[in-house]
């Protein structure tokens, strides 16, 4: 840390405001019409400002010898010594005196006043050390001029000096606690600037250790679901062979049972590639496969593919398509798992008796909106905004009613983004929830060259770790 | 350490009333500013906001000229108290040469003091103070409330030894030179150690706290009644 305002010794000059010191001594000097000046501790002289001497020290000031004496005083006044608080008085050789007292501050000094030229009121006549300085000196013009410098006693100005030297101390007081007030107030903001800056730096250091971090748990779950998957491929493969009667007949209830496996080995399947999908969006490595794709027939597709489902649930399944929607350039594949994702989350949340319906439009923009619109629970608003974080759930408890991972929808955003196309979703608890992909039907340039789509925001698989 | 101008034979010691907020720092000044001599020592200067909270800092000179021609400034400081004015209190504390922490006595205030406490440690490090060697003294103030620790329960302000505690009603002016006059005694000895005030500086111990305590209005305090200083 730098050393602080509060360490440091300030002089006379840095306290006082110089205009205004020179305007109270301008005022001090017309109210008591005699000179006044003012020294730093060095010598340095702050304030000069005379009154009535003007002819008198000029007259004088013009003799070889008056001059030199002239210059021994002052220099007297403004340099010797001056011991303890009392004013000192020195006389002047022309018969004046000056009255000088110490200004001392938290016990230093900090410079002097120097009071005059004043004419003493018990001064009778020109003293010989004036009359003496030159053969040629006029007593009776310099009596005159003398005139003009104020008579006073030596007690009065005694009190002016001490009244005017407190008068300052109580200006430098002032001006040390503004100064101090103004730096310190300095000081303590750039303190606590570099005391932000040191938290940040501690913080970004984090920041990038738990990066590392999330980017080594992607990598370690990309390369577990590809190892999961090859011998779950095989017990899917070997299940089938098993019902298509390949290793000999079975009977009914091995027959429920092998297809139990199978449709269990396939939902694993499902959520292996979806876990592979995620860690491919987060680590930037989505590429698009681009082809020409008919959207009614590709919406009455995906509708066929979950109609079983849907017929087992008793839920109503139906297509809304506008008439002559125009061809679109996608990646089917991606696009298709965007739509699946959408359909199985309303299956799922859509009530027995309850009525799904899928839909594709032209939308403003030369756009092409493809909904999923369902009867079911809906979504409280408050998760509105985070459904589509990665392992959101919005029934997070562990007695949840509904299963999954909580990777459909951040996938469907990824892929839809991807395209250049954005989600929106609409939903009133109990009365379902209606989303909607709006998809342009090229996907622009710019998008494909951006390459990989922004990182997809974690729900908390961060913190949890 | 203590600014030393040896040409001028001059030192200035620092001592800061470190402590939670509303803990009493700012009234030890107002009481040793009634009670010293202003022949020996300056105004007070107070920045303090509406609510009489102290906005940055307190401060007060007290200066004396030993017989050996030695210049000793006291500058006694309080640090603000509010949580806000952390970086305040730190660089309040640069430099200092002794501590008082003052800490409110109840119970009841235990957590925060022992916080400020740390707090104090921690910002006596950060400039480069080593809180077991400086000099410092507990005041335990606001004795005369409900429900107030022992004098000897200092288990949790310590720093490598228990610290000299003092106990005080500061608001009656209790305990608060008996306060100052420990502090003194405790930096005179440090600083004789490290710069040899009574060798070097000829200014010996009795001679440096007379010179303090002679100008202290010790009617009704411990040291009239002991007759510690003259």
């Amino acid at each position: 840390m730098a050393p602080s305002v509060l360490q440091q010794e300030f002089g006379l000059a840095d306290l006082v405001d110089a205009k205004s010191l020179a305007d109270v001594c301008r005022s001090f000097s017309e109210l008591y019409r005699v000179g006044l000046k003012v020294f730093d501790a060095h010598g340095n002289k702050l304030v000069d400002v005379k009154v009535g001497n003007g002819d008198f020290c000029g007259y004088i000031w013009e003799k070889p010898q008056g001059r030199a004496q002239c210059i021994a005083t002052v220099g007297r006044v403004k340099g010797e010594p001056v011991a303890g608080e009392a004013p000192v008085t020195f006389q002047c050789f022309s018969g004046c005196r000056y009255v000088v007292t110490t200004l001392s501050y938290q016990g230093d000094p900090l410079g002097r006043v120097v009071f005059g030229p004043f004419v003493p009121d018990d001064l009778v006549e020109l003293p010989r050390t004036l009359t003496g300085i030159a053969p040629d000196f006029d007593p009776r013009r310099a009596g005159e001029s003398m005139r003009l410098i104020r008579r006073a006693p030596q007690r009065t100005a005694e009190q002016v000096v001490r009244h005017f030297g407190e008068t300052l101390e109580v200006l430098a007081f002032q001006g040390h606690k503004s100064l101090l007030t103004a730096r310190l107030h300095i000081e303590a903001v750039q303190e606590s600037y570099r005391e932000l800056q040191e938290k940040n730096r501690v913080l970004e250091a984090s920041l990038a250790k738990l990066r590392e971090l999330d980017r080594m748990k992607s990598n370690f779950i990309g390369t577990m679901s590809h190892e999961l998957r090859t011998p779950l491929t095989s017990v899917i493969g070997y299940s089938e062979m098993m019902l298509e009667g390949l290793g000999g007949p079975l009977t009914q209830e091995q027959k429920e049972y092998v297809s139990i496996i199978m449709e269990k080995g396939e939902n694993l399947l499902q959520l292996i590639t979806s876990i592979l999908d995620i860690t491919k969006i987060e680590a930037g490595r989505m590429r698009l496969v681009l082809s020409e794709i008919e959207v009614a027939q590709f919406v009455a597709d995906a509708a066929a593919t979950v109609l079983p489902q849907a017929r087992k649930k008793k839920i109503a399944l139906s297509c809304e398509v506008g008439r002559d929607l125009p061809r679109m350039v996608v990646d089917r594949e991606k696009l298709r798992q965007a739509l699946l994702n959408l359909l199985s989350n309303a299956l799922k949340f859509t009530p027995p008796g309850g009525e799904i319906v899928v839909s594709a439009q032209a939308a403003p923009d030369d756009r092409i909106a493809i909904g999923v619109r369902d009867t079911g629970i809906g979504i409280p608003e408050e998760h509105l905004g985070r459904i589509f974080d990665v392992f959101y759930q919005v029934d997070g408890s562990n007695t949840r009613e509904y299963g999954g991972a909580g990777l459909g929808l951040a996938i469907v955003k990824s892929f839809v983004e991807a395209h250049g196309g954005e989600v929106q979703v609409r939903s009133r608890p109990d009365h379902g929830a209606a989303f909607t992909l709006l998809l342009p039907r090229e996907v622009p340039a710019a998008t494909l060259r951006a390459g990989a789509p922004t990182p997809l925001p974690m729900a908390y698989a961060v913190s949890r770790s | 350490m203590a600014q030393i101008n040896a040409e001028q034979r001059e030192i200035a010691i620092k001592v800061v009333y470190y402590g939670p907020a509303l803990s009493g720092k700012t009234t030890n000044l107002q009481q040793l500013f009634h009670r010293i001599d202003p022949k020996v020592r300056g105004r007070l200067m107070t920045l303090d906001t509406k609510d009489d909270r102290t906005l940055f800092f307190d401060l007060m000179p007290v200066f004396f000229r030993t017989g050996s021609g030695a210049k000793v400034k006291l500058k006694l400081f309080s640090v603000p108290g509010q949580v806000m004015h952390e970086s305040t209190r730190r660089i309040v504390l640069q430099g200092a040469d002794a501590v008082a922490f003052v800490a409110d006595s109840r119970r009841s205030e235990a957590e925060v003091t022992r916080s400020y406490w740390d707090n104090m440690l921690a910002n006596l490090e950060a400039n480069g103070l080593d809180p077991r060697a400086i000099p410092m003294v507990v005041q335990l103030n606001k004795r005369d409330l409900p429900d107030v620790r022992a004098m000897d329960e200092l288990a949790d302000l310590r720093a490598g030894r228990t610290p000299f505690a003092v106990p005080a009603v500061a608001v009656r002016g209790e305990g608060v030179v008996e306060t100052f006059h420990a502090l003194l005694s405790l930096t005179y000895r440090n600083l004789d150690a490290a710069l040899g005030l009574g060798r070097l500086w000829r200014v010996p111990e009795d001679e440096f706290l007379a010179q303090v305590f002679s100008h202290v209005d010790l009617r009704g305090t411990e040291l009239e009644r002991v007759g510690a200083t003259p």
